[in-house]
């Protein structure tokens, strides 16, 4: 056991512990003191246990990705990488430290006078059919040492893979050792030796295989698994769009945002997380230049309780907006959530802001938040200047020359006057899109496309069917071609109301559209035809309800879950308590149960024999008093007699022999006394008992 | 419904036969070994953040030498099988093996196991117990008590073979624990070799087909007085030759479980090392009938399993006290079946009980009609239910018009009452006792 706990402890980073509890462990053997356990002290040290695991698992869950604390303790420095799914992170953590949450029931077991604890301490279950059974099955019993050593083994090796073999060779030796009492007796122990070392040399390359394979499979699927893991969040630097993708678009209906308008004013319609401003191969991307970066930059909270920002300061807003969104990414460098803030247009303060690690903007206009996975915020709007850059004109005017023939040839179709304006040449454009094209989930596979078409130019030119990711880029490329300056814009568009002031947005409404310059600000433009939400809306399944339930539960526990960041401390607070309680219990409590248990007895005697509720005892011990004791085995009626031989009592001897006449009555008759006679041996024994108190 | 429920049968075939297996193929080590395969198997797959693949792979080259070095099994066996005829549920039995090495080389290290046939039943009766099952049982009690598995016959403990010298034999004590009554079909015997690292066994397989009787498990009865009296006997002359005033004693046979102690024989059980029972000749010539329920729709309830216990339990205990016992009861047809003074056994009683079976096409009125023709010649009756309901209790009624004295059991599963107007019955002068199971035995003890 001694090798098993201090092989855990070298693996996962805790030697010492390991140490330390191996030998406590191991001490029973040296020291003979035994402590009387009984089932149900087992079963407490069980429960406690089970307590400690329950409150590290919510601990390590509550904790997880705010960093720092007693947190980084936990999850230490390799496998914090990995923190990004917390449910898996608090899995892998709980059962790092197992051995050390059990090690008090496996010490218990190995100081206590039993070699194996009953099963009952342990489940429910067994304890259900034992009390069923009524003492008529026997109970089973389990040496615990021996899953605990498997524990110990198995816990050692969930810590990070750092390309050694030592966990590899730690548990062939234990798991030698534990083999070895096992080995079949026919066999030599030469033999058996050859046969372990068959085993280990299969194991030893078998595992070497599989590292090398992993190590190829994740070099293969870097760029695919990327694309894979990019779904259902934004990427502020790019934006693969669908275009040119054949089959049907799907999103889901699951609720990823929901706003709420004060005094029930209109939803703000389009909520932007990111915009792009360079196109090229179906992607646009929103990099910069050595010259014109375009970084994330820290925003400075506006107050000291850092709950508000400023994003365009001194801007007036005319409307607000409550915003409350997850925030699906993970930070790398701050360990903790971190995502883009969809907003609406024009958006110059964000207030009521939840305790962030940081907030950054950058050029393009993306708001992102590193902090809680959940986040619910006040988003003041209004219409004029927005956070984004002015037009560059390295990208805002930027068409991509292979798709230039093909917008050259729409601009001929749509005979724009030489001298329009750029508002009549934004309407002509939406006219066109609105009176040509239609919305179309679904892109048909073509066969017959010329040699060299985009898939931009077909939507363009043949198909003019499309999904919104077309309408947007053919727009800003079209604007652009026609001298405007333009940007691709992504985000959800709000407006699904969902009671009074409030709306959802659900994942199926995410949107892409355009960003138009007017000379002053930037402003939202949008061709795609406004059928797109009902072709949406459409494939809204019959169990919506259930689904949207699901997800209102959904938000309400991650409202508990990250809305208070206070949430570990009160949990560490309200954990303390209930294991101080249980420990009082299982030190303290046997004393009170032998008491419980004696009380129980008397009321249980009681009942077979109604006399013992005699008011004559209490007599008896008056008389008692007075140095006239009964003797063990003395009847009542001798001792009564040898009582009244005091000269003092004579005057009382009718009362008392009439009293113990009562008594036995009621002690012994079958039919008891009658409720009258009942009254009157307790009346006579009172008077009995002034009586002799005066004497 | 059926089509799901089919997929369970397919479910609950394929786990059990793999969970069988695993058994016998796997010491309990090699079975912690397998767990760990699958565990680490499932936890290691993601090998940036844990290391247990190098456990996994550890496990996994374990098994795979110990399934290689099962082909390696090169002996030969020969076994006789010594059984005694019958055996009683919940009792172990015990019989002893030869095993002959047929090998020039010792053997050692080796465990016998026996092989039962396969117990699973076809799907229509599995369907039956589950429909039954489900009627029972409330979903969403998990700690209500579920019933044990009908379809298994017996608990089998391998038994270690002590060392066979080169060409020699040696005997072994093997131990089957029945776990419910009729004909267990034993097929053969197999002997077991572990891998050098002791956690799967390679086979030999040596055919040896032979059944046994198992009886009804049994329960102590008080000695009761049976309601009833003397009575003549048509064509009792040949039977009464056999009766006379003193208990004599005829013959010694094994202790079952039931038998008054007082009929122990002491110095057999001290020179035989297990308990034997004196036997006498019963002398008087009481006749009672001992009416059996078996209508019940099913196949493998437990209520049947306990009524008949009860039955085997008079069946026993009326012999050895002093009068005829007729069992009346109804299966593919009508038995009557008289035992006592020298016209059959108990044992014979017993061994019919043991495969009696619910009658589901039959209606109660089969039983009725029996009795009704029989009642004539008896004293008493005992009958045994299984439900209590106007069918039965009009039954009752009749034989109580007859005048018949009756002691009457009502078999009830656990936590149940009579269902419907029995109350009246159960104040009725101890002639009428509710069952419940699990506490049959301390009812039983109750009889006057």
């Amino acid at each position: 056991m001694l090798a098993a706990l201090v092989f855990w402890g070298w693996q996962s980073g805790l030697l010492v512990f390991g140490a330390v509890m191996g030998v406590v462990l191991e001490s029973a053997r040296f020291i003979k003191v035994r402590w009387d356990l009984s089932t149900d002290d087992f079963r407490r040290i069980w429960n406690l246990c089970v307590l400690l695991a329950g409150a590290l698992a919510l601990y390590v869950f509550a904790t997880n990705g705010e960093g720092g604390g007693f947190g980084s303790l936990l999850h230490g420095a390799a496998t914090g990488q990995n923190a990004a799914l917390s449910g898996i992170h608090t899995i892998s953590t709980l059962t790092r430290w197992l051995p050390m949450i059990f090690f008090l029931f496996v010490a218990a077991q190995n100081f206590s006078e039993r070699e194996a604890i009953p099963l009952s301490a342990i489940s429910m279950i067994f304890r259900w059919r034992m009390n069923q059974a009524d003492g008529t099955k026997s109970e089973w019993h389990v040496n615990i040492s021996y899953p605990y050593f498997i524990i110990c083994l198995f816990s050692a090796g969930i810590h990070a893979n750092q390309g050694t073999h030592y966990y590899f060779w730690g548990q062939c030796v234990l798991l030698a050792w534990a083999l070895w009492p096992l080995r079949a007796r026919r066999f030599s122990p030469a033999m058996w030796g050859g046969a372990l070392l068959i085993v280990v040399a299969i194991a030893y390359f078998s595992a070497r295989g599989i590292g090398q394979l992993e190590q190829l499979a994740q070099s293969y699927n870097a760029q695919w698994m990327a694309r894979f893991l990019q779904h259902g969040r934004t990427d502020p630097m790019q934006a693969i769009t669908a275009i040119g993708e054949i089959g049907e678009m799907k999103l889901s209906s699951s609720i990823v945002i929901r706003l709420e308008t004060p005094n029930g004013a209109p939803a703000p319609g389009y909520l932007r997380e990111a915009s792009y401003h360079n196109y090229h191969a179906q992607a646009w991307r929103a990099g910069g230049t050595q010259t014109v970066p375009n970084e994330f930059e820290d925003i400075a909270a506006t107050t000291n309780n850092g709950t508000t920002y400023d994003l365009l300061p001194g801007k007036t807003n005319t409307a607000a907006v409550n915003i409350a969104c997850y925030i699906s990414g993970w930070s790398q460098d701050l360990n903790v959530p971190e995502g883009l803030l969809p907003l609406p247009s024009g958006c110059g303060q964000l207030a009521n802001l939840p305790d962030l690690v940081a907030l950054k903007k950058n050029k393009t206009g993306a708001v992102a938040a590193a902090g809680p996975g959940f986040i619910i915020f006040d988003a003041h709007y209004g219409a004029g200047a927005t956070i984004d850059a002015p037009p560059n004109t390295n990208w805002d005017w930027t068409v991509p020359t292979n798709e230039a023939p093909a917008l050259d040839q729409v601009i001929a179709e749509i005979n724009l006057a030489t001298n329009a304006s750029d508002e009549q040449k934004e309407l002509k454009v939406a006219q066109f899109f609105s009176s040509r094209f239609t919305y179309s989930l679904w892109q048909r596979p073509d066969k017959n496309a010329p040699a060299g078409e985009t898939p931009l130019a077909r939507f363009l030119l043949r198909t003019r069917s499309g999904h919104c990711e077309f309408f947007a880029t053919a727009t800003v490329l079209l604007l652009r071609e026609l001298g405007i300056p333009a940007r691709y814009a992504v985000g959800y568009y709000a407006h699904e109301a969902d009671g009074d002031g409030k709306y959802v947005v659900r994942e199926r409404d995410a949107h892409a559209w355009c960003l138009v310059w007017n000379g002053t600000t930037w402003q939202d433009f949008d061709t795609t035809p406004g059928s797109w939400v009902a072709a949406e809306a459409k494939r809204a399944s019959a169990l919506q309800w259930l689904k949207d339930a699901f997800s209102w539960l959904h938000f309400q526990f991650s409202k508990f879950r990250w809305g208070q960041t206070q949430l570990r401390k009160y949990i560490l607070w309200a954990v303390l308590p209930m294991m101080a309680i249980l420990l009082y219990q299982i030190i303290f409590r046997r004393g009170r149960k032998r008491q419980a248990k004696k009380s129980d007895g008397k009321k249980i005697q009681s009942d077979p024999w109604p006399g013992l509720d005699s008011e004559f005892y209490r007599l008896e011990a008056r008389l008692a008093m007075r140095g006239i004791p009964r003797q063990t085995g003395e009847a009542l009626s001798e001792w009564l007699e040898r009582a009244l031989l005091e000269t003092t009592l004579a005057d009382l001897r009718p009362l008392l022999l009439d009293l113990l006449r009562l008594h036995y009555r009621h002690r012994f008759d079958p039919e008891g006394l009658a409720g009258d006679e009942r009254k009157l041996l307790a009346q006579k024994t009172e008077t009995a008992l002034k009586a002799l108190a005066e004497k | 419904m059926k089509p799901l429920y089919r997929l369970f049968y397919i479910a609950y075939r394929l786990i059990s036969g793999t969970w069988h297996w695993a058994q016998r193929r796997f010491t309990l080590a090699g079975l912690l070994v397998l767990t760990g395969f699958f565990v680490t198997g499932a936890v290691g797959a993601d090998i940036e953040n844990t290391v247990t693949y190098q456990a996994f792979t550890l496990l996994f080259a374990l098994l795979v030498l110990g399934f290689a070095s099962s082909f390696f099994f090169r002996a030969k066996f020969s076994a006789v099988r010594f059984l005694p005829r019958v055996g009683t549920a919940g009792q172990p039995l015990h019989y002893q093996v030869e095993i002959k090495n047929l090998t020039a080389k010792p053997q050692i290290g080796l465990t016998l196991l026996e092989n039962l046939t396969d117990p699973r039943p076809p799907f229509p009766e599995w369907l039956a117990f589950q429909m039954a099952e489900s009627k029972r049982v409330r979903p969403f009690r998990v700690a209500q008590r579920r019933q044990r598995n009908p379809f298994r016959l017996a608990t089998l403990k391998p038994a270690e073979i002590p060392p066979l010298a080169a060409r020699s034999e040696s005997e072994v004590s093997a131990e089957i624990m029945p776990l419910r009554r009729g004909v267990m079909h034993l097929t053969g015997l197999t002997i077991a070799r572990p891998d050098p690292l002791g956690l799967i066994r390679s086979f030999f397989k040596i055919p040896a087909a032979q059944t046994v009787l198992i009886l009804p498990k049994r329960y102590l009865l008080p000695s009761i007085a049976l309601p009833g009296a003397l009575r003549y006997q048509e064509g009792g002359v040949a039977l009464a030759a056999n009766v006379g005033r003193s208990e004599e004693f005829v013959a010694l046979r094994e202790y079952r479980h039931g038998d008054p102690l007082r009929h122990i024989h002491w110095r057999s059980w001290a020179r035989i090392g297990k308990p034997i029972v004196k036997e006498f000749e019963d002398e008087f010539f009481v006749r009672h009938a001992l009416i059996l329920d078996t209508f019940d729709d099913e196949p493998n309830s437990e209520i049947l399993e306990e009524a008949v216990s009860v039955a085997a339990s008079f069946a026993c205990t009326i012999l050895t006290q002093e009068s005829l016992l007729d069992l009346l009861f109804v299966g593919s047809q009508s038995y009557c079946f008289t035992a006592g003074r020298g016209l059959a056994h108990a044992d014979q009683m017993l061994e019919i009980l043991a495969s009696v079976k619910n009658c589901a096409d039959k209606k109660f009125e089969a039983l009725e009609q029996l009795v009704l023709n029989h009642v004539a010649l008896v004293s008493g009756c005992i009958c045994i239910f299984q439900k209590w309901d106007d069918a039965r209790r009009q039954f009752i009624d009749k034989l109580k018009a007859l005048n018949v004295p009756l002691l009457i059991l009502l078999v009830v599963p656990p936590g149940g009452g009579i269902a419907g107007a029995g109350g009246s019955l159960v104040n009725a002068d101890g002639t009428f006792y509710v069952l419940e199971i699990g506490k049959i035995q301390e009812t039983l003890a109750k009889l006057k």
